[in-house]
């Protein structure tokens, strides 16, 4: 193959929809009153690590799952033993003067160790059904305990989304939602008394317009002020106030959407559709079944991001700290998306078409091919 | 198709990933249903609450208006304290630092955390609640230091009523105070806001309109924080019109203290007065003692002191001057002369005979002497109060002509003088008897108007009652001729710019239907009263005040009937005689003898006024 050949193999317009997206979070994050310096430097290392995770093998993170997942679990009991606290939660590790948040990497260490796992047999049996469940519980344990429900959810929808495009049956998803929904009683007592209250908060906001449900009573008023066109970039009247809370984080959302409107929101989500069937189609041109799942597991990372995220600021969905990928302020989230994307282009990259004689074109994904068989 | 050098880009979708990517399709267009929903159809309420958030309107108080003596002296001034005030939203949102920050307000000053808490939660969350109030210069200090790490706290300059000499003022000007709720509800209509300053009693509550003024506002952008970022629209305050109280404040100073000493004296504890001027119906004076500090109300008085002036036998709060109702007794006794010379019963000359009891249908009814005193004329009678004579004249009159004429010399009425809570005391009646039993039966003696009611009321007693206002109005009605002034305490009121928007005027409120002949006998008989040798003419001498007027005494019974009952003491008085320019009432309550408890105080009160009548007139 020549190197003509690889770049001609490039999706083109991936990068070019996370460039858009984080031109949008630079602003909205300048408008946001955030470290905007430091911001730029973190698009700028994800920038060099989405280069450098495209010009990766993805295939050889196959090998490497096993000590990527030991990592992981070694990474969140550090946070556990020597992180700092902050807001009430142990998030953070100082890695060379930086401020990492392993929970945020974690999100995609688990979609590598999962893809990896998942690919090794091309039909999802019980075993390695409850082998999926088995390798995501200790991830997701560490982080709830943190406590981080934003991001332990992040790791279930993960791991359902990869279950499903790994070809789980209906039953085994509903078996899998079944034993959720079982769980959800026990909740009130697995959650901490503030994540408790989000949730009650979130069932009615007027409840508390001082305390927990400020958050949320705020974000919807500045989205809702937005209008059809917005007030203008740095002329939101709540944003610029400060009455959003986290507005550089959890509710930048709710800056964008003041500032540029209905319109500005629906071209944002309209980016954020055409990335994620950009990585779909990835997913559909993969070369095996692990460029696939990876390809796939990605999407569903960033699909559960965006609706979580837009979801609890305009009050669909409950309070979770969850990062809107590229858009929020924060170095480990931006990082890690940005390489998540440019796994997602090696795995475009290393796609091999084989042409016949007949010019019939055979090589294609393995879910095709099982679709196909 | 054809692939040229072995790579064709062509992606083949499994059913998964299609329904994937529907999935994706859906929830987003869900998001920006919902998103059109909010910034569209809910945009304008939702901006309106943007706007809400983030300009307010901040009211500007205006000052109250100061209240003067009639010669400019200030006897009220708004002074400045420094109040601890919490905009609710500015404080942390974390609960914990919340909690943090309640527990450090309320340590420093000093007022219970769930209250602290309460009103924040209660309080608009944009306003500023006030926390505490009139911090001392120490808890100001410590504050001052911890003001950075306190969200929301600011130290606020506020202005606060500081009576001059509330003991003696204060029954006058009366306090004022935060609106409580139902004040609220009446007062919302005009423009008064929730926890508004507003005046409770006395003066301050009867020119409340007057003195108010009108707050200003500022319409501000604050951030978050409730920091102010910019001003975008304002309009300064009106302070409130300053009134002059036609009081002289020397005058006023000095009835306190002849009545105050004279009750030290005879080991009583009540009494009031009050000075008009009978040409005008302006209150020079008015007295009621004991005093209270009306300063405790406007610091925010502690439940203690509030209990102890409640408790106190004395009853402290009670405006004895206007509110007080008792008996007149004899000093009555000029109503019922007046009323027996106008209806042609006696004349100035008639010569009836002051036994030392009458019988009437068998009931006995005594003088105060045990001896007859022969027999005398009007004057004579009034002078020497001659309780038989009156029975005489009452019952030749009759009870109904007898309360026509209480009535014309303003018995029984509120005066509309320029404060709340004036009792109209109480000139009785037949039908008035019969309402007392419930049940009117016209057969029962204690429903039945009796001969000796209207005996009895012809000496002041029975049923009738009068207030020391009602007092001083029915003397000065005697003394100018038959005029029954408007008591007023108005001399002028001055909006905030200074211009006079009302001045003193004279009000004739009734005219006492009697010819001037009439009322002159009426007031030789006051005149020769305080002329007696051996008796009132005493007191005049010995402070070196010539007896120019005329006075009556009255000891009137009370608590029920019959003998050795407690009494109250009065003495009425005007002067000089000839033109009289004062006309008063002293009250000495459960005086015993009012010719040496009561009428001495008015004689230092005269005395007083004799060497300042320069002063107290310019």
């Amino acid at each position: 193959m020549t190197t003509g050949a690889v770049w001609r193999r490039l999706d083109p317009l991936q990068p070019l929809l996370a460039c858009m997206l984080a031109a949008l979070g630079l602003m909205t994050v300048f408008s946001a009153h955030a470290d905007w310096g430091r911001q730029v430097t973190w698009v700028a290392f994800g920038a060099c690590a989405y280069a450098a995770a495209s010009a990766f093998d993805y295939r050889r993170l196959r090998a490497l799952a096993l000590g990527l997942y030991a990592g992981t679990i070694l990474m969140l009991l550090a946070v556990h033993l020597v992180g700092h606290t902050a807001l009430g939660a142990r998030r953070w590790l100082s890695v060379a003067g930086f401020p990492l948040e392993p929970s945020e990497l974690s999100k995609l260490l688990l979609v590598i160790v999962l893809a990896a796992y998942l690919s090794r047999a091309e039909r999802l049996s019980w075993r390695s059904f409850g082998g999926a469940l088995l390798l995501a519980a200790p991830p997701a344990g560490l982080i709830l305990t943190q406590p981080d429900l934003g991001t332990t959810l992040v790791l279930v929808a993960v791991l359902f989304g990869m279950l499903f495009l790994a070809g789980a049956r209906a039953w085994q998803l509903f078996s899998l939602v079944f034993a959720g929904g079982v769980a959800l009683p026990l909740l009130p007592f697995l959650l901490h008394g503030y994540q408790r209250r989000r949730l009650e908060i979130f069932l009615d906001p007027s409840q508390d317009p001082l305390g927990a449900g400020y958050n949320l009573m705020q974000a919807r008023i500045a989205i809702g002020a937005g209008g059809l066109f917005g007030q203008g970039w740095l002329h939101g009247l709540q944003g610029q106030l400060g009455f959003v809370p986290e507005r550089a984080t959890d509710f930048v959302f709710a800056i964008f959407a003041e500032e540029f409107g209905l319109l500005g929101s629906l071209v944002l989500l309209a980016v954020f559709g055409t990335l994620l069937i950009r990585l779909l189609r990835s997913a559909a041109v993969a070369p095996d079944r692990f460029g696939e799942l990876l390809a796939g597991g990605v999407f569903v990372l960033v699909l559960a991001q965006v609706i979580e995220n837009v979801g609890m600021n305009i009050g669909l969905l409950p309070i979770a700290g969850i990062p809107l990928p590229l858009i929020s302020y924060g170095g480990s989230a931006t990082i890690t998306t940005l390489a998540a994307l440019g796994l997602v282009q090696s795995v475009t990259l290393r796609r091999r078409v084989v042409a016949h004689g007949d010019g019939t074109v055979v090589t294609l994904g393995t879910i095709t091919r099982r679709a196909q068989a | 198709m054809i692939a040229l050098g072995g790579v064709t880009p062509r992606a083949r979708w499994s059913r998964r990933l299609i329904a994937a990517a529907s999935i994706a399709v859906l929830l987003v267009g869900g998001l920006a249903v919902k998103l059109a929903q909010l910034q569209v159809s809910d945009g304008a309420t939702l901006a309106g609450m943007a706007r809400a958030n983030t300009v307010h309107r901040v009211v500007l108080e205006a000052d109250r208006g100061i209240i003067y003596d009639r010669h400019g002296a200030a006897l009220v001034v708004n002074s400045p304290v420094w109040n601890l005030e919490v905009t609710p939203a500015a404080l942390p949102l974390d609960a914990r630092a919340r909690t943090t920050e309640l527990s450090e307000l309320a340590r420093v000053t000093g007022v219970p955390e769930q209250k602290v808490a309460a009103d924040l939660v209660a309080a608009d969350p944009y306003a500023d609640v006030r926390v505490g109030g009139d911090l001392t210069q120490a808890q100001e200090l410590a504050l001052q230091e911890r003001l950075p790490l306190l969200g929301g706290a600011s130290i606020v300059q506020r202005s606060i009523r500081t009576y001059v000499d509330p003991l003696i003022f204060g029954h006058v000007l009366g306090y004022v105070g935060p609106l409580n709720e139902a004040e609220l509800k009446q007062l919302r209509p005009s423009g008064y806001l929730p926890g508004e300053v507003v005046g409770k009693v006395g003066v301050e509550a009867g020119l409340e309109t007057m003195l108010r003024g009108k707050n200003g506002w500022a319409d501000v952008v604050v951030d978050a924080r409730g920091q102010l970022v910019r001003m975008l629209d304002s309009q300064p305050p009106v302070p409130g019109g300053s009134a002059s109280l036609s009081l002289d404040a020397d005058l006023q100073r000095a009835t306190a203290k002849s009545l105050a000493d004279g009750l030290v004296r005879d080991h009583k504890t009540a009494g009031a007065s009050v000075v008009v001027d009978p040409r005008t119906g302006e209150v020079l004076a008015l007295v009621s003692l004991p005093g209270y500090d009306t300063n405790l109300f406007t610091h925010g008085i502690s439940q203690a002191d509030y209990s102890k002036l409640l408790d106190d036998p004395n009853r402290p709060m009670l405006n004895r001057a206007i509110a007080g109702q008792y008996a007149p007794g004899s000093t009555f006794k000029m109503v019922t002369a007046t009323a027996g010379l106008q209806e042609g019963k006696i004349t100035a000359g008639t010569l009836l005979n002051c036994p030392s009891y009458i019988n009437v249908n068998g009931w006995i009814y005594h003088n105060w002497a045990s001896y007859s005193l022969g027999q005398m004329n009007v004057a004579k009678a009034l002078a020497t109060s001659c309780d038989t004579f009156f029975y005489q004249v009452a019952a030749m009159v009759g009870d109904v002509t007898l309360a026509k004429y209480a009535r014309a010399f303003g018995f029984g009425t509120s005066k509309d003088i320029e404060m709340p809570g004036v009792m109209p005391g109480l000139v009785p009646d037949r039908i008035w008897k019969q309402l007392q039993c419930g049940v009117p039966d016209l057969n029962s003696d204690a429903c039945r108007w009796s001969q000796g009611d209207t005996i009895t009321f012809g000496i002041g007693q029975s049923y009738l009652l009068t207030t020391p206002l009602n007092q001083a109005v029915y003397v000065a009605a005697l003394a100018n001729g038959g005029l029954v002034m408007r008591p007023t305490l108005i001399h002028e009121v001055r909006d905030a710019s200074g211009h006079v928007t009302e001045s003193m005027h004279a009000e004739v409120t009734g005219h006492v239907p009697a010819s001037a002949a009439n009322l002159m006998a009426v007031r030789e008989g006051m005149r020769q009263e305080i002329n007696r040798p051996y008796n009132m003419n005493y007191w005049f001498r010995a402070a070196g005040v010539p007896a120019d007027g005329g006075g009556k005494t009255g000891t009137a019974q009370w608590g029920g009937s019959g003998l050795d009952l407690p009494t109250h003491a009065w003495f009425v008085f005007f002067a000089p005689y000839a033109q009289p320019e004062v006309a008063m009432s002293v009250f000495v309550e459960r005086g015993e003898l009012s010719e040496v408890e009561a009428a001495p105080i008015a004689v230092q009160l005269m005395k007083f006024y004799r060497d300042h009548v320069t002063a107290i007139r310019s």
